[in-house]
Order: structure tokens, then sequence, then C-alpha cells
């Protein structure tokens, strides 16, 4: 499967990652023979096989909805980067018009 | 008396409840060998605590748990709260875990002391170690050499005598690889068994916790404190944990399952016949053998890079700068602030992977890549339900070379095919273990033995068996 710059725009915006202009023919090329690997997964027939999400099929276990825990905000927020009175800060996204 | 640190875990505990020493004694050992072996670069974080938790151990009238005053070491993807939890990753470099994964946890209350947290791949995405942020671990046998990826930190400690046991997780085969490089006993449970929660994640249908140690009967100890439900994990197994150092000890009746069209197309010939020559070793020890088909096996590798890529996509979308861990400076807007702190944070192999996994999940490419890769591995299991109908294990190499040097696979594919060997498990789940099989080139290689799902206790079991009739995990 060969990938396009387009589409290498596409997927590092999706994922929010920056490809430096020097990195581009590098990640390009070993997306492409990694995809290359992934293709020969086309020799398989799958046509009635059913998706496996959980190596055991198990479905997941659901507990009582009972409050477990109290959440200790002030505990919590000790790691982000900027904080102000127990809110998290961001950069403004609301523009003043 | 030789130093206690150089005997195997159960030795330890013997002398603990001879009271032949103390924690704090050993412990200190373990530190002292820690602070000679610093180049080594096992550790990420040292537990500055180590000494303090030891004597208020040895004040203790009774031993509650075998582990009771043990030093152990965790892989640094493992919280414990107050503690650093980096995952390798620049991006976590300064976070401080506000709670406790469920591993640490169940070591903590077992009594045991953790000396550090040990060195990684970043996010465990790694083969040999060299993706960490801090730089790589060395191979104690020959520093030139990797050892092993991703929890490579924690094989490494086990090897050169820096702690009893280590925990690692296992995605790929990041476990039982390392184990195989430093010639050490490597353990990856069934999916489930080990609780994934406080666990950082990075393929959350593949990763799975285990232990490093120097036998199957260190480990058999070790795994089963951390083994068992646990309802803050969803994909829990809600099944009892045996007495797995009583499974590892007795008498069972094994036949072995030897995939042989996959052993004949071993490419190097001496890892080829370490294998052969181990097997005939069990065999002359009266375990029998019986050729199986395990058909599809060779398309693990194409489904494990989706599955795992487009799971570790999903699940490192949460680093965004904003409630933990690194931030960029001066972000113009949101959109600068999500995208230079993920940019400047996360490593090369980390990046690559995000944008494989994006693009097997973005519009128009899901069916073809991560559903197929999902049939895929539905077939790879059931060929394995099919062969354990007819055997107890199954035995293959872990890996198909020796500890190679550090530096010397650049191509990403070549690295991923490290992994061949080790990846089937995953894929379905199954219980796996490497354990030390022989030198070649003056390195050790591991033998590899899967179990059917929850038969922890069978693969320790064989694995103690062969243990009982070679000496290559001692040293």
């Amino acid at each position: 499967m060969k990938i396009s710059e387009d589409t290498l725009k596409i997927i590092s915006q999706l994922s929010k990652l920056e490809i430096e202009d020097v990195m581009k023919d590098k990640i390009l090329k070993e997306l492409e023979s990694i995809l290359l690997m992934v293709d020969k997964m086309n020799e398989v027939d799958t046509s009635k096989i059913k998706p496996m999400s959980h190596p055991l099929n198990q479905a997941q276990n659901l507990r009582e909805d009972i409050i477990s825990e109290n959440i200790e905000r002030d505990k919590y927020i000790k790691n982000a980067p900027h904080s102000d009175n127990g809110y998290y800060l961001s950069p403004k996204v609301i523009e003043q018009k | 008396m030789s130093n206690p640190t150089s005997q195997s875990l159960i030795e330890q505990i013997n002398l603990l409840e001879k009271k032949e020493i103390s924690s704090l004694e050993l412990t200190q050992l373990y530190l002292t060998n820690i602070e000679k072996n610093k180049d080594l670069n096992c550790f990420i974080s040292l537990n500055d605590k180590a000494l303090e938790e030891a004597k208020k151990i040895d004040k203790l009238k009774e031993r509650k748990s075998l582990l009771q005053g043990i030093p152990l070491a965790h892989k640094d993807i493992f919280c414990a709260e107050g503690y650093k939890t980096t995952c390798g990753s620049k991006m976590l470099e300064n976070f401080i875990s506000p709670y406790s994964s469920t591993v640490f946890d169940k070591l903590k209350k077992s009594n045991s002391i953790m000396v550090g947290k040990t060195n990684m791949d970043e996010f465990a995405m790694g083969s040999s170690n060299e993706t960490s942020y801090f730089g790589n671990v060395k191979n104690p046998i020959n520093k030139k050499r990797s050892p092993g990826g991703s929890s490579g930190g924690s094989a490494a400690a086990v090897r050169a005598n820096l702690c009893a046991f280590a925990t690692g997780t296992d995605t790929g085969g990041s476990i039982r690889q390392p184990a195989s490089f430093c010639g050490i006993t490597g353990i990856k449970p069934t999916y489930g068994r080990v609780s994934r929660w406080g666990m950082v994640a990075f393929a959350s249908s593949l990763d799975q916790a285990g232990i490093f140690a120097k036998s199957a009967i260190d480990a058999s100890i070790a795994l089963e404190i951390i083994s068992g439900f646990d309802e803050k994990d969803s994909t829990s197994i809600n099944e009892n944990v045996p007495k797995l150092i009583n499974e590892t000890t007795s008498e069972m009746d094994h036949i072995i399952g030897i995939p042989f069209k996959l052993i004949e197309k071993i490419n190097d010939y001496k890892v080829k016949q370490n294998f052969l020559d181990c097997i005939d070793l069990l065999k002359k020890n009266g375990i029998k053998t019986k050729e199986i088909d395990l058909p599809f096996i060779e398309y693990s590798l194409p489904a494990y890079y989706v599955i795992a890529p487009a799971e570790c996509s999903a699940n490192l979308s949460r680093y965004d700068g904003i409630k933990y861990g690194y931030r960029c400076e001066n972000p113009k807007d949101l959109e600068d602030l999500y995208t230079r702190t993920r940019s400047e944070g996360f490593g090369e192999e980390v990046k690559k992977r995000i944008l494989i996994g994006t693009y097997c999940l973005s519009a128009g490419y899901f069916d073809a890549y991560y559903l197929k890769a999902q049939k895929i591995r539905a077939r790879i299991t059931n060929s394995f339900k099919e062969a354990f109908k007819n055997v107890t294990v199954i035995a293959m190499p872990t890996c198909s070379n020796e500890a190679f040097e550090l530096g010397s696979i650049q191509d990403p594919v070549k690295m991923y095919e490290q992994d061949i060997y080790t990846i089937p498990a995953n894929l379905a789940g199954l219980p796996a273990i490497s354990v030390p099989s022989g030198l070649i080139n003056k390195m050790p290689l591991g033998l590899q033995f899967i179990g059917n799902h929850l038969d922890e206790g069978k693969i320790l079991n064989i694995s103690h068996e062969f243990q009982k009739i070679t000496d290559y995990h001692v040293y």
C-alpha cells in the first residue's frame, strides 16, 4: 500500500502529531514497509469468521453502579501542568468579538 | 555464605523465615548491587524509602506472606501512589501516580519491598529497550548487547542480581523476549489473569502483566500473588487462582505439542538445533511429544501490527498536555497545544505506531485492516484450540536469535520480527513462559512453552521439569 504525502498529512492531523519536513520521507518509507508486511493478511480467507476482540471471548464485567470511592480533586489535579483553583487550564477556545 | 542476592527467591525466603538474614540486610545488599551496576541503566527511579520499609517489615512478629521482606523491582509502567511512573517517556517524565495499580498494591500487601522502577521502551513499544527516553538498558551478560524489550530493565535487573524478582508486561513478547536475551525465566499469564488496573495502557486487548525470576518455582510464587479477579479491570477473569507453587512441583503427565512446520522454517541453524536438543532432552526424560499444526500462525505478525497500533492510537489520545504529563511552552491555541505537546512529548517509535493505528482505523480502512486483523486473530486462536485437544503444552523457541548488538537493527519491520514466536500467545490470550535453553555465540537463548487458557500451572510445571534436568538457569 502506497501512502501519499496528502494521506500522511491527514493522519498526522487526526493524530495531533506534527511531522517535520526532514522526517517525512523516512516516516513515509517506514509506514509503507510496515503496511506492506501487514498486507499479507489478505492471503487469509476470513469470509465466514467473526472478528475477535477479547481473547477469551468473554463479555466485559460490569459492577454495581454505586459510588466506590471519593474523587479527590486536589490530589488528581496536582499532576496538571497548569491549573487554577481546582480547574484545568487550557488556552482560550472562545474568541471575543 | 555466598551473597544472598545471587540465590534464588525460594532460598531467600528460607533465609528470612529462619531469620538468618533480615529484610534490611537483604535490601541493603541489593541497593549496593544497584549502585555498583548503575552503568546498566536498569532503573528509572529508586525507592528512597526501601530501607525504612524493610526495617518496619523486620519488626513484624509474623510472616503473613512468602514474599514478606523480599526486595523486588517494578517495571515503570505500574502506577504506584506517590512514586513517579514515566513509562519510559518524556511525556510522563514528571508524572507522580495519584493511585496505585492492583499489581503494585498486591505486592505491597504481601509485605515485599520495592527497590525501584525499571527502565523500558517508551510506552512498552520496542523490542530492544532503545526507544526509552531515559536511554537503553545494557545486557548484563554483554554490555554491547540489547537486554531485549520492552521490559528490558526488569530482565536485566533480575539477571544482574539487582532484585529478587521483577514485574513486567507483555503485549507481544515484552516479557519473554528480554527473559530469553538475559537468560532468565519470564512468564506472561493468560489474558485477564492479572489485573490491568493502574498499568499504563498500550494495546488493551493484548496487554498482560507477568513476572521475571530466576526459575519457574520462583516465578510461580510471585505470579500467584499478583493474579486474581479485580472488578476494577473489566476484562479481568473471575476464576480462582490455584496454588501455583504446588502445580509447578507436582507430578503431571505432559504431551508437548511441537509445530514442526514452523520449526523447519527457522533460519538460524544454531537456534533450530538448540530447540531440537531441548526437545530431545525432554523426550529422554520420558516426556511425550506430538507433532501439531498451527495454521495461520504466520499471519500473527501482520495481524498484531494492525491491532496493537490501532489500540495504541486510541489509548495514547489521552496525552493532551492538559490533565497530566508534558505540556509544550506558550501554545498559541488549543490545537497548537495538543499538536506540539504530543510532537515534543512522544518519541519516534511511539509516533510511528500512532500514525499506523490512526491510518488503520480511519474512514475507509477500518474493515480492510482492523476488522480483518480481528478475524485473523479468531482463526489463530481456533488453531491453538484445536491443538490443545491433543497436547498439554506447546513448545517453540522464544526468539529467532540471541541478544543482538545495540543499534544493529534499524529497519522497523526487522525489529518487529523479533516477536514472531511470542505474538501468537498474545493474540490468543494464552499463558506463555520463556526459560533459558543454553547458549549460542556466548549469549543465552530461550525455550518457550505455551499453555491453554488458565493453564499457568502446566507451563510452570513443564518449565520446572526442564529446569530439573538442566542448569542453564543457574549462574
